[in-house]
């Protein structure tokens, strides 16, 4: 019983870098994990939003999360990924992160939740933070992030 | 039974069992005297009810058994069509429609008895006045076995003279001939297939000339209990009997030998052989005197029983399923464009004419696939539009405005999601001919026009598109009217309007909320319409327009394109991005002096062929730095939206190339001029232009 509760409250993340920061997005959303790769630019769309890409046949929206955050832009490394997330809203949406670190499972009850009226716009994108191996984790809100 | 599994089948029969009625009653309305017509009506409805009765649909039931007794009636000629009856029998399809709306939506056809119906339906029944005539349709002249049936449904089969040619053929040949009624059980539910099963039975042992009812009918299970063959076999009958006997479900068969000139008398002697010869020279003797004629009547027969076999052969298809082909051939073609240009971009590569031909040939393969999948999907307009001569004729009473509808083209052939799609707006357009189109009696009569308004629906192939006109001879678009209300509206100001040409204004009646309907109707004025009509048909990816004259009528012109998936496009380059617009929209390629450019109300246009045409800088439009120098030519491409031309002014030219349409998502699904994307063969995705927002 004990252990079941336990599962039940634990959660799957994806680890991102974006930044010094590091996010974690809900396993339960990510499609797939890919490398930087060529990115269509679509004209007269919000700044963010880079374009698009072709991941297995199919043409996905690629944004980058610095953009959308108010984050400085940075040069694309070895290390950029474009992480593939669905929502239900806006189907599939790849972000493009500094780095992809590692999954980690965090207890539910373990994550702290944020609240909004900090004067940092950035945090409206984070539902609440987690710690991992001394190391803190906000865990995104995907759905603000592909608001417009 | 558990009849679930079946419910899908049960309401898309039913629902053509319905338009079939619908459609037929209105025949019969203008022609109320046609055999054909009641005939065609009352196996309708035949099939209905027993379609409805074996999934336990009791209301359905009784309802059809009703209107099936009415035409029963009207058959043997003992009632006769009278118009209140037409509108009665309507009502019993709105009926009928409804019961069906219900077991989609629940299952269930609800709780509706229909008896005020049902009532109206019985009193139809009573004979009124004397019957004058009573014809039986049943026994015509000219059947050989006519007078001396005898109880025995086979010996009224008609034959034509080929048959009782090939009859006696068989006869002189030492062949027996029988004629057979078989009778199934009550209880059986599936007719056909055991009708079916006899037929092949009785098929090993010789060879059906002729049944009744015909053998299409009784495949589609139009029938009652029985039926009737004819055979030709060396086996004797027992035999035959037997066997039909050893398929289950079946009550009973009888028959007995016949020959082509009197089964009765034959059936009184039967079995002798004696008679044979003199029957076969009688046969031959009558048979001789239009023996080419008949012959070749003969083989026509042949031919045809052949052809009614196979004719009909078809496979309900799930939707989706064909969608999930389409997904499937759009990946091969976009597997075959990639292997394309991996062939063509290797530099210093040495040219293999094998690999060349391979491609070629795998090139013509993809583009056949892509075509019959194509075909597959497309289903005639017919079953959309048939549904509107129904409409008018309740929307003439109801408006109390005289209007024939006239359709051509229903045979046109659509994708079958734009075919799902089309009938609302279509249904719009109508109902605003119908109401704001048609003037009233007293005004067609001052201007001299028709008692009777006409509203026409045209549908026909033009190139890659199929266009849908609808429209009437009424009073056409008053675009003062229009103006005027613009401006009331503040949709215009009225300096606004002053610069407008007639077109532009007419455009307006597409903006949301703007219904220029003196009154408001139950029909139509409500303010929503044209917008949704518009929207509708922009993202089947086609396009209306209106033409109109004041006095004479308007006519609402739809284009649709042919195929939604997959396109010729015309590859360019604007600014080192490789976009592609659609073959379809581009009438000619234009090589431009930047000295030919001129400025119409600091406007760029160019004078082309006597026309002048405004040019549109695609780097502009698409916020990015042209890769061509100053001084430069232009490389122009002349893109066509019905009478409009527009220039856009593009880098590169890359070709042309088969495209598959892939949406962007919703996430940058806002810019218009972008109507979708699609992967090139190097993997890179290219985006699809809209000439028409663009112009």
């Amino acid at each position: 019983m004990e252990e079941l509760k336990n599962n039940g409250g634990a959660k799957q993340f994806i680890v991102i870098r974006v930044g010094e920061e590091q996010y974690g997005i809900d396993i339960k959303y990510v499609d797939n994990i890919i490398h930087m790769c060529s990115i269509t630019r679509v004209p007269k769309v919000a700044l963010y939003v880079k374009g698009v890409i072709n991941v297995r046949g199919e043409v996905i929206p690629v944004m980058d999360i610095r953009t959308k955050m108010g984050l400085m832009e940075a040069e694309y490394t070895k290390n950029t990924r474009i992480v593939i997330v669905k929502s239900e809203q806006q189907g599939f949406v790849g972000l493009i992160v500094d780095a992809v670190k590692e999954v980690v499972t965090l207890e539910v009850d373990g994550i702290e939740k944020v609240s909004y009226d900090n004067k940092s716009g950035k945090t409206m994108f984070v539902t609440g933070v987690g710690k991992h191996q001394g190391s803190l984790i906000s865990v995104l809100d995907l759905n603000e992030i592909l608001t417009e | 039974m558990d009849v679930s599994q079946y419910l899908e089948i049960f309401l898309d029969e039913t629902r053509e069992h319905l338009q079939n009625l619908n459609t037929e009653i209105l025949n019969l309305e203008q022609d109320p005297e046609n055999e054909d017509t009641v005939n065609e009506i009352f196996r309708a409805a035949h099939s209905l009810k027993g379609m409805a009765g074996t999934m336990g649909y009791k209301r359905m039931q009784t309802l059809t058994h009703d209107m099936e007794n009415v035409f029963s009636e009207v058959r043997n000629g003992t009632i006769k069509i009278k118009s209140h009856m037409i509108d009665i029998l309507f009502q019993c399809l709105d009926a009928l429609e409804e019961y069906t709306t219900n077991i989609q939506e629940n299952s269930d056809e609800g709780t509706n008895d229909n008896e005020a119906l049902i009532k109206l339906l019985n009193d139809c029944l009573k004979p009124d006045g004397a019957q004058e005539e009573t014809p039986a349709p049943e026994s015509t002249a000219g059947k050989p076995a006519a007078a001396a049936s005898g109880g025995s449904k086979w010996s009224s089969i008609p034959l034509d003279e080929a048959q009782k040619l090939v009859l006696g053929e068989a006869v002189k040949q030492g062949k027996k001939v029988y004629g057979i009624t078989v009778k199934v059980q009550e209880s059986c539910i599936l007719k056909a297939a055991r009708a079916f099963l006899v037929f092949k039975a009785v098929e090993e042992l010789g060879e059906i000339l002729v049944s009744a009812p015909s053998a299409q009918d009784i495949e589609d299970e139009k029938f009652e209990l029985d039926f009737s063959i004819i055979v030709i076999t060396d086996s004797p009958l027992d035999r035959v009997l037997a066997d039909i006997k050893s398929v289950s479900e079946i009550e009973e068969a009888e028959g007995a030998e016949m020959t082509e000139s009197s089964p009765a008398a034959e059936k009184a002697e039967k079995s002798k052989e004696k008679s044979v010869p003199a029957k076969t020279e009688t046969a031959k003797a009558s048979g001789a005197e239009n023996a080419p004629a008949a012959k070749t009547g003969a083989a026509k027969q042949e031919k045809k029983s052949n052809t009614k076999a196979v004719g009909n052969r078809t496979v309900r298809v799930d939707i989706e399923k064909l969608d999930v082909l389409m997904n499937l051939v759009s990946e091969l073609i976009i597997a075959k464009n990639s292997l394309v240009s991996a062939t063509t971009t290797q530099e210093g590569r040495e040219s293999n004419a094998a690999v060349d031909s391979q491609i070629e040939y795998l090139e013509n393969v993809t583009t056949s696939l892509h075509e019959s999948v194509m075909k597959v999907r497309m289903v005639p307009i017919e079953s959309v539009v048939n549904k509107f001569p129904r409409m008018i004729r309740d929307l003439s009473k109801k408006l109390d405005k005289k209007m024939d509808l006239q359709m051509t083209g229903e045979e046109t052939e659509l994708d079958r999601t734009v075919v799902d799609e089309i009938g609302d707006p279509l249904m719009h357009l109508l109902r605003n001919s119908a109401d704001h189109g048609l003037e009233s009696a007293e005004v067609r009569a001052e201007r001299g026009k028709p008692e009777v308004g006409s509203i026409f629906l045209n549908a026909y192939q033009d190139g890659n598109n199929v266009i849908i006109e609808v429209g009437d001879d009424g009073n056409g678009i008053d675009v003062e009217n229009v103006k005027n209300k613009a401006i009331e509206r503040g949709t215009v100001t009225p300096e606004q309007a002053l610069n407008m040409t007639d077109k532009e204004i007419i455009d307006l009646l597409f903006l949301p909320s703007f219904s220029t309907a003196k009154e408001v109707t139950d029909v139509s004025g409500r303010g929503v319409g044209l917008d949704v009509v518009k929207s509708k048909i922009e993202t089947l990816g086609g396009e209306v327009e209106v033409k109109t004259q004041l006095g004479e009528g308007s006519t609402w012109i739809i284009r649709l394109p042919l195929t939604l998936a997959i396109i010729q496009a015309l590859m360019v380059e604007v600014g080192g991005e490789k976009y592609a617009i659609s073959l379809n929209s581009v009438t000619t390629l234009e090589n431009i002096a930047p000295s030919d450019v001129k400025l119409v109300q600091s406007e760029e246009v160019i004078h082309l062929r006597g026309s002048v045409i405004p040019l549109i800088r695609l780097n502009e439009v698409l916020d990015i730095e042209s890769t061509r120098k100053e001084n430069e030519n232009m490389i122009v491409a002349i893109v066509k939206k019905g009478d409009k031309l527009a220039g856009l002014v593009v880098d590169k030219l890359m070709g042309q190339q088969e495209i598959v349409i892939k949406s962007l998502g919703k996430f940058v699904d806002k810019t218009r001029i972008i109507s979708g994307a699609t992967i090139l063969g190097d993997g890179e995705v290219a985006l699809i232009l809209d000439a028409n927002v663009l112009i």
